[in-house]
């Protein structure tokens, strides 16, 4: 039985598509991020509604839960790799797929697949519920559909590349706790009290552009192509590091 | 056929391999011997392609393990464990697993009969009893009905009828012309199951040939082992 390059492709695919939707803990954390982001939204409206609503747009308030949402698709992300170390499972793994730059991409790949879905409809809901709930404000009436599709689209896309440089972390760690505590603690703690003093082109400065559109009118900002080029740029090397380090050593 | 040669495993400043060397022949079944910590495991790791020996090779029909087309028809391997997600189910594990080598998800039901799993095949591995999860670890092995087995410790944890269960199953394997290794710290039950032996101490082999050239003039297998292991011993106090 000889199996062609393409189908042997498909198949680890398969498998590991097949890996990531039978894994309880996904569905619980795409599902707790949807129903929390929901919640965060309502929260973040009825402020906006209070407030001079005319001074914000829609989009900043349906996208203010994205500081939040992205915890849960940085955990999604450690999942993904993590789970590979429970239970001996990594052995399986590579007595069935002993090629591993291929098939640590292939997982990367499946994860992004539900990733980018996941993202889309948990972004678009917030932004929804906002607009649905602000549509007879000042600000509701001038919102674009245009200005909207693409603040979404890079909200999806910053989620998913913060999902997969967190498999990639995930992958070089191994274990599930420190990788968590060494991204959340970045995202939540060193970045926000750091402020200024940390360069702009780190991943979650950089990406905050591109789903941020409003501010682009300041100076010292970073276009949306930009953002997403430079966070771009971090999950490959991330995943670089990952694949160099998983080729090398014992599983 | 496997062939392991002067296989050496260094991890820090240990040496856990000490230059290795046999063969497992088809149509054999090769009981791997020593006490725990000997360097069984590691051997079988390096084989399997999970570790990367320091020197030496260990190949499978001449192949290193990532070089095989298709490995889960070629080596079906079970070590400690089940190899499974504890939060998975039997069958997702197996489904999974048979996904990735192009399998029929029919396959799955069948190795699920074979080990006697069906019943318990949708519930989570984590559920599961040792001897459970060693089943599943041996409906995961047979999965891709391989002309190889490596079984790490394969006895551990089943109860009497288990350990007759795999003790026909490899010798049927054997049989019909497959190669099964084995390794194993139980010398009665081996003794039953094996053709060849190959002992392995503080990383070296100490014996290596048919059951009955390495029990030589000792009464059984296990008075054989302990001479040979703890000669060893005595020599480092």
């Amino acid at each position: 039985m000889r199996i062609t390059p393409g189908r042997k492709i498909t198949n680890i695919l398969g498998a590991e598509l097949n890996k990531l939707v039978t894994l309880p803990s996904i569905w619980l954390t795409i599902s707790g991020t949807f129903i929390l982001n929901l919640a965060l939204a309502a929260a973040f409206t009825s402020i906006g509604q209070q407030g001079a609503a005319g001074s914000q747009s829609i989009l900043d308030i349906g996208l203010a839960t994205m500081g939040y949402l992205q915890a849960g698709f940085i955990l999604l992300g450690i999942l993904a790799a993590c789970s590979e170390y429970t239970g001996g499972q990594i052995r399986s793994t590579l007595t069935v797929m002993p090629w591993r730059g291929l098939q640590l991409s292939a997982k990367l790949a499946a994860l992004a697949t539900i990733t980018v879905t996941a993202a889309l409809i948990i972004a678009a809901s917030g932004v929804l519920y906002t607009l649905f709930m602000m549509r007879d404000t000042a600000a509701g009436a001038g919102i674009e559909i245009d200005t909207m599709l693409k603040a979404l689209a890079g909200a999806t896309g910053y989620l998913t590349l913060t999902a997969l440089l967190s498999a990639a972390i995930g992958s070089l760690l191994r274990r599930t706790t420190p990788a968590l505590v060494i991204l959340l603690g970045y995202y939540f703690v060193i970045s926000p009290v750091s402020g200024d003093a940390l360069p702009g082109y780190f991943p979650d400065k950089a990406g905050s552009y591109m789903y941020m559109l409003s501010s682009a009118d300041k100076s010292d900002v970073l276009t949306p192509m930009q953002g997403t080029g430079i966070v771009m740029l971090w999950t490959l090397l991330c995943i670089t590091a990952a694949i160099v380090l998983y080729r090398k050593r014992d599983a | 056929m496997l062939t392991i040669n002067n296989l050496v495993k260094r991890r820090g400043a240990q040496e856990i391999l000490s230059g290795i060397s046999f063969t497992a022949r088809p149509g054999r079944v090769t009981g791997f011997l020593g006490p725990n910590g000997a360097g069984k495991s590691s051997t079988l790791r390096i084989l399997l392609g999970l570790d990367r020996a320091t020197s030496g090779s260990a190949l499978i029909d001449g192949k290193p393990f990532a070089e095989l087309l298709n490995p889960l028809t070629t080596v079906g391997a079970a070590l400690d464990g089940s190899g499974a997600h504890r939060m998975r189910t039997g069958r997702a594990h197996l489904r999974w697993l048979a996904r990735a080598a192009g399998l029929s998800r029919s396959r799955v039901e069948e190795v699920l009969d074979i080990t006697g799993l069906t019943n318990a095949a949708g519930r989570r591995v984590g559920s599961y009893s040792l001897g459970m999860g060693r089943r599943l670890g041996m409906a995961a092995a047979l999965l891709g009905d391989p002309e190889i087995l490596i079984l790490d410790e394969p006895v551990n944890g089943l109860d009497p009828e288990g350990i007759r269960w795999i003790r026909t199953l490899l010798r049927e394997r054997a049989a019909s012309g497959n190669t099964v290794l084995l390794s194993s710290h139980l010398m009665g039950e081996l003794s039953e199951t094996v053709d060849d032996v190959v002992i392995i101490h503080h990383g070296k082999v100490v014996a290596n040939g048919t059951l009955a050239e390495v029990i030589g003039n000792h009464s059984t297998l296990e008075k054989a082992f302990f001479a040979l292991t703890s000669e060893r011993a005595g020599e480092m106090v």
